[in-house]
Order: structure tokens, then C-alpha cells, then sequence
């Protein structure tokens, strides 16, 4: 499956719309299959934030783990969100 | 000779529109001077600077007063909502800058995480004005935000009972994984902002309680000192 973020806005920050954005993507979500792979687009995203992103990405990261795989990662507020939000993440199996 | 500035180019400077600027014109908010005979406003220079130079100042002391008040409109954010619509805004303008030292994705998140704690934390707590103090002034390269809510010591007491200062609340927020909504899985955003300050060109003012932080490039440890007056809000400046 190809989760396109664009779709979810170009600026995207707040913990509210993330989950917001989570909980109405949840029907699509449920149609991945058991082996299926997720690729995660963030072309076209101008800001994310670390809110927004915990709020909607780490769910994901969490269930489906190494299925998942990210693409056009090159803005720089994307890049610093998901090496902070891998870092907790690696912090949190440590505990 | 003084130089004028057209009432367009004032409400590109402000970030306001030209109404806004008739308005407050009227009302004496921020006045024009009329040099020709068709009645043309214009704009002193000098009067623009002190008007956007006296943002910090506004803040300041928007935060530090004992019984709140309504800031004037363009620099009052009462909702989220009102919030979001003016932090794409102030995106749309950062985007603009050709010459801007950091990219302003990274500027625009930043000011996100910090707007959108105040009111993650402060959501029915608000001492007495719901919202926070928005303003950016492009020209001079820094934002301000400021809230009059429960601050950083008492918000992070909820999960971390132990603290009792707000220099410990302070350097707690900025780098432990702590959420002041236990058990929701939060506290990451001023960690982000820390991160983001500390790697590139910024400097970062911040100022909760008695304590001041402040952060810049390269910085390896927290600058924490003791703030006089006391504010119980938050108060940020971030310049670039």
C-alpha cells in the first residue's frame, strides 16, 4: 500500500489533526494485507512536525514495523522528525 | 528627508491587509501620514519600525501582567484554529525569503511544536485568556509566542510530582521523553525544537516561571538562569 501524506495536507503539525488524520484513515488501514508491504510518501509535504507525526506515524511504525518503508524523505523538517521520532522509539525497546 | 512608505508595502511588511490598516489608522492603532492632495496614505518609516519593534516588548509584557487581557487582534490567537491559519501564513512568508540561513520547514516546525503546546497543555486551564500571543516580525527575523497558562513546573508536577523548580521543569521538558498528559504517549515537541535549534543557525529564548533558557548552534548543555519577573505562562522568541 502507498499512504501518500500530502493527502493529509502539505503543513502538517499539531497532535489533534494527527490523530485526526489517523482515525480517518483507519477503513483504509484495515484493508493491508498480512505480508503487504506500506510505503509512506512525503512528497509534496512542506513542514512536519514531531506532534502531528507521533500521533499518525508511530502507530504505524509500531504495527507493521519492517513492512514499512519511507520515501522522498528529503525535507528537512521531515528528515529531523523521523530521526528523533526513530530515536525514542529505539530509547522506549531499551526500557 | 523622511522616507514613506506606501500603506501596500506597510501591510506586506505587518503581514496585515490594507483594511486592517485603514482600521487601525481610524483608531489611532498605528497612524498614516497623508502626502499628496489625492489623500493617499503613506507610512512613515520610522513609525513601522517602532510598531514591529515593540512586538517582543508587547509580549513581554502581555505575559508578565498580573490580570490579562485581550493582545490587539492581529497578535492574539484565542483557538487552535485561528492558530493553524496564521502559522501557514507565517510559512507562506518564510518560504518567500530567498536569503533565509535555515530552511523554513525547520523555522515553521518549530514555532508549530511550541503554538500547539500551549495549547496541548492549557486546554481548560488557562489562567485567565485562553489562547496565546502570536506574532512574527519577518524584517527583523524572530516570532514570538507567549501563553498565560499553567507554565511548564506545574504541567509536567502532573507526571513528574518530584519537581519543584522551574529550571529542573524546564530542562525536563527540553530533554527527557516526559508527557504532561501521561498516559498519553507525548513530549516529544520540545525535544524536537532543541534538536533543531541546537543544529542550525537560530537562537531560542525561553521563559516559564522563574527560569530563562536560552539555546543556540552548537550549544551542548542548556543555558538555564533565573528570570525576574516571574511569569506563570511561557514565553518564546525564536530569531533567525
Amino acid at each position: 500500500m502507498l499512504i501518500k501524506l500530502k493527502k493529509f495536507g502539505t503543513s502538517l503539525s499539531s497532535r489533534p489533526s494527527g490523530k485526526e488524520a489517523f482515525s480517518a484513515f483507519q477503513p483504509t488501514l484495515k484493508e493491508i494485507g498480512d505480508n503487504e508491504n506500506i510505503v509512506i510518501d512525503f512528497e509534496g509535504v512542506l513542514v512536519l512536525g514531531p506532534s502531528w507525526a507521533d500521533e499518525f506515524l508511530t502507530p504505524i511504525f509500531t504495527k507493521y514495523e519492517e513492512r514499512v518503508s519511507l520515501q522522498n524523505t528529503d525535507n528537512p523538517s521531515v528528515k529531523v522528525t523521523l530521526e528523533l521520532l526513530k530515536k525514542i522509539r529505539e530509547e522506549g525497546k531499551k526500557i | 528627508m523622511k522616507k514613506l512608505i506606501s500603506i501596500g508595502e506597510a501591510a506586506k511588511r505587518l503581514g496585515v491587509s490594507i483594511d486592517t490598516l485603514r482600521r487601525w489608522d481610524k483608531k489611532g492603532i498605528l497612524k498614516s501620514v497623508r502626502a499628496s492632495g489625492a489623500g493617499y496614505r503613506y507610512y512613515l518609516e520610522h513609525d513601522l519600525y517602532l510598531f514591529i519593534n515593540d512586538l517582543f516588548v508587547r509580549a513581554e509584557e502581555w505575559v508578565e501582567k498580573e490580570t490579562g487581557v485581550e493582545p490587539v487582534s492581529f497578535l492574539y490567537c484565542p483557538t487552535r484554529d485561528i492558530f493553524d491559519a496564521r502559522w501557514v501564513k507565517m510559512e507562506n512568508e518564510l518560504a518567500k525569503i530567498p536569503s533565509l540561513p535555515v530552511h523554513f520547514s525547520l523555522i515553521t516546525a518549530v514555532i508549530g511544536e511550541i503554538g500547539n503546546n500551549s495549547f496541548d497543555h492549557n486546554l481548560g486551564n488557562w489562567r485567565d485568556i485562553p489562547g496565546i500571543f502570536f506574532g512574527y516580525d519577518i524584517e527583523k527575523k524572530y516570532i514570538v509566542l507567549a501563553d498565560r497558562g499553567q507554565g511548564i513546573l506545574k504541567t509536567l508536577q502532573h507526571v513528574k510530582p518530584e519537581l519543584e523548580k522551574d529550571a529542573e521543569a524546564v530542562k525536563t521538558a527540553f530533554t527527557e521523553v516526559i508527557s504532561g498528559r501521561a498516559p498519553e504517549a507525548r513530549g516529544n515537541g520540545l525535544k524536537y525544537v532543541k534538536e533543531v535549534v541546537t543544529n542550525y543557525p537560530l537562537t531560542l529564548l525561553f521563559e516559564t516561571g522563574d527560569a530563562q533558557l536560552t539555546l543556540a548552534q552548537g550549544d551542548q548543555k542548556l543555558n538555564i538562569s533565573e528570570k525576574i519577573p516571574y511569569i506563570a505562562g511561557c514565553l518564546a522568541v525564536l530569531q533567525f
